[in-house]
């Protein structure tokens, strides 16, 4: 305590000592956050179609792959036929209440192996399991929590059967969400960015926002783009028709 | 920083930059092409200019309460279950991070890129300890198995070809493997995920830290750092203290405007929030989570001359846009931050003296300044660092008597008219074509490198008589 006590007063002291450059504010906040956040869903519950359009630009600008689906029934076939074409057999969802529906029986059904990160296994030995099925998976399911218009991103929450490697550990991840999750802007996302943190400990059972913005990347031999370097080296997303 | 380096004078490193043609060609083709990135997309976003004031008033009105956002963001992070250590300099930074490897059993530890790691030398400190210090970022894992050190902020192995890879790869994994970035990129794939999967304890820097809600922000392409948060039990984040800003609303409007002003992307591959260790019902991520609070010269400069470098959100984009780090490169500025903000940040770790040499590696051009996305001024406070180093007498004593001349020279109107008439004879012997070359005694290192318009026939002043 003793030298967070110091350190914090000779800050104090440096600080006090000059005005500072100029006259300046942080940026300002929304008050309150959860109004502000329920106007712009409102807003979005209209809009979305033109949201949904921009989306699909700026995401397959970073490469994404967009799919649509009519309704929650008809996604496992556009998982199933993007991991046959891959020529992957080992698949890893998050947990049907986190995801919105249950694919698991429908992926089964396809002959693929599906790995279900449930919600509520969090003993030494799930845990253990759960690694070994994630490190192994070529083609991980998860939902999105946020998906932004302006920059092609999906915005996801970890938490109780919302792994964070489902989106990482595999060679392709695929994303499935329905058009409440679209937001238009950057600022829209600071908004429910706030509003999320209003009561942190309720809104989110994680500790991490995961912000995608396609797929891994990098440029960093001789400045050549190369895909998935430790993360996926693919990120498709399922668009829900049906409200 | 190596200190082999540092034993060579700054213009004989940047000589052997001059004359290396590989070096200058990557320099030439990457600096160009991260600029081309960067005005294009500034160009499709009409906002931007007004998100970098923004940015810039954020972290000027962060400034002046610094003491209580440091302290909101420790309380928070505690809340949250984390621990906070507090290293006034780069020894207590590392010896932080040794002794929770010692307590903890720690034999690897994965690390994302952070230049704040690189600033404590900590990869050396791991090594002596006996822990296995394992870079991800690809360009800093290239780096560190050829035992070399980053050459820029955001693409550290930028003065590395494709084929020196491949063999450095083929020597140090063993195998055979071809010159093409796509199964190198593969190659080191394969390898780093198992160290990750092994690994006791991640590593990062931090890109930004949210002080009302405890969270940690790391900005990356290559996911390692979602990596490092995700899969070691313990987490261990080094972030200097300027990192921190208030709020989530402000973290946003810095995003907007970072990786467009680092590589031209709206948005980097991957942003991660860290709030804290893993919570309850998580099935991943770290047990711990520890974040170290760095000052290391930083509050110096609160109330002091480089008071502005603590807005440098580490883009890069100052570097490419500089017309000495476009010929010298990184390694020959010889500390860990290179380039023009380089300067300043070296100043502030290592105190005036470290660059006596470095103030004066730049030309005072400006480009910094018009592409930091917070509008830092450079140039003025590399001219006030020079002022310093004339005052504290740290600068050469010749360059120290030159200036001093030309001062007097310029306040008197009959020394300057003179002085003007005698050069006039004085520079016959080294005009070359039109150009004053390779003067004598105290002006030859000025023209070792440049050239000098001569004094004209007629002077302006003999001119302005004439028309009158």
């Amino acid at each position: 305590m003793a030298a967070r006590a110091e350190f914090l007063e000779r800050i104090r002291r440096e600080v006090a000592k000059t005005p500072g450059l100029f006259e300046a504010e942080p940026a300002p906040r929304p008050a309150p956050p959860s109004a502000a956040a329920e106007t712009i869903r409102r807003e979005l519950a209209e809009r979305w179609p033109q949201a949904l359009d921009r989306f699909r630009e700026e995401f397959e600008r970073v490469a994404g792959v967009f799919h649509r689906a009519p309704r929650f029934t008809a996604v496992p076939a556009v998982i199933a036929a993007i991991a046959r074409e891959r020529g992957a057999r080992r698949l890893i969802t998050w947990d049907p209440v986190a995801l919105g529906f249950d694919v698991a029986p429908a992926l089964a059904r396809e002959g693929l192996t599906v790995a279900v990160a449930r919600a509520g296994q969090e003993d030494e030995t799930s845990r253990q399991r759960h690694r070994e099925e994630a490190a192994r998976a070529e083609v991980g399911v998860t939902g999105a929590d946020f998906v932004l218009a302006e920059t092609g991103t999906l915005v996801l929450l970890s938490g109780s059967g919302r792994p964070r490697s489902t989106s990482l550990l595999p060679d392709v991840h695929v994303a499935v969400f329905g058009r409440d999750r679209l937001l238009e802007t950057l600022e829209q996302m600071g908004v429910m960015l706030e509003a999320l943190h209003v009561e942190p400990d309720r809104a989110m059972s994680g500790a991490m926002i995961t912000f995608i913005t396609g797929p891994s990347r990098t440029a960093d031999i001789e400045l050549t783009l190369t895909r998935g370097v430790h993360g996926p080296k693919e990120v498709h997303v399922v668009f829900v028709e049906a409200p | 920083m190596s200190d082999t380096a540092l034993r060579t004078p700054f213009p004989e490193r940047a000589g052997a930059a001059l004359k290396d043609a590989f070096l200058q060609e990557a320099l030439k083709i990457a600096t160009t092409k991260f600029i081309d990135l960067r005005k294009e997309s500034f160009a499709g976003f009409p906002q931007g200019e007004a998100l970098r004031d923004r940015a810039r008033a954020i972290k000027e009105a962060t400034l002046q309460h610094l003491d209580v956002h440091l302290e909101r963001l420790a309380d928070n992070v505690e809340r949250l279950g984390g621990t906070v250590h507090w290293a006034t300099t780069a020894e207590e930074a590392r010896e932080i991070v040794l002794r929770l490897c010692r307590d903890r059993g720690v034999r690897m530890a994965v690390k994302s890129k952070s230049m704040a790691t690189e600033e404590i030398d900590l990869n050396e400190a791991l090594e002596h300890a006996g822990v296995t210090p394992v870079e991800t970022d690809l360009g800093e894992y290239i780096i560190q198995l050829a035992h070399e050190k980053p050459s820029h902020i955001i693409a550290p192995a930028i003065h590395k070809t494709k084929g020196q890879v491949a063999e450095l790869f083929s020597r140090e994994l063993r195998g055979e493997f071809p010159a093409d970035p796509e199964v190198l990129t593969a190659v080191a794939r394969k390898a780093l995920r198992e160290k990750f999967l092994q690994a006791d304890m991640g590593i990062t820097g931090a890109n930004f830290a949210i002080a009302e809600t405890g969270t940690v922000v790391l900005v990356t392409n290559e996911g390692n750092g979602r990596m490092v948060t995700s899969l070691p039990r313990i987490h261990v984040a080094l972030m200097g203290i300027e990192k921190v800003i208030p709020s989530m609303s402000d973290l946003v409007v810095f995003l907007a405007i970072l990786a467009r002003s680092a590589t031209g992307q709206k948005l980097s591959s991957y942003t991660t929030l860290v709030r804290g260790p893993r919570r309850v019902g998580e099935l991943e991520g770290p047990e711990e989570f520890h974040l170290i609070l760095l000052d290391n010269g930083r509050s110096r400069q609160i109330a002091s001359t480089l008071r502005e470098a603590l807005y440098c959100l580490r883009c890069g984009a100052c570097l490419n846009v500089c017309p000495v780090y476009r010929q010298i490169g990184g390694h020959a500025y010889g500390y860990t931050y290179p380039g023009p903000i380089g300067i300043l940040l070296t100043a502030m770790l290592k105190g005036n003296e470290s660059v006596r040499e470095l103030a004066h590696a730049s030309s005072l051009c400006g480009a910094c300044k018009d592409v930091c996305p917070v509008r830092i001024d450079i140039p003025r406070m590399l001219i006030e660092l020079r002022e310093h180093l004339d005052r504290e007498r740290i600068a050469p004593w010749s360059e120290r008597l030159a200036f001093k001349a030309f001062r007097r020279l310029l306040l008197s109107p009959g020394a300057f008219r003179l002085t003007a008439r005698a050069g006039r004879w004085l520079q016959l012997p080294f005009v070359r074509e039109g150009r004053l070359r390779g003067l004598p005694l105290l002006f030859s290192s000025w023209t070792r490198t440049r050239d000098l318009p001569p004094v004209a026939a007629r002077t302006f002043r003999e001119l302005w008589k004439e028309l009158r």
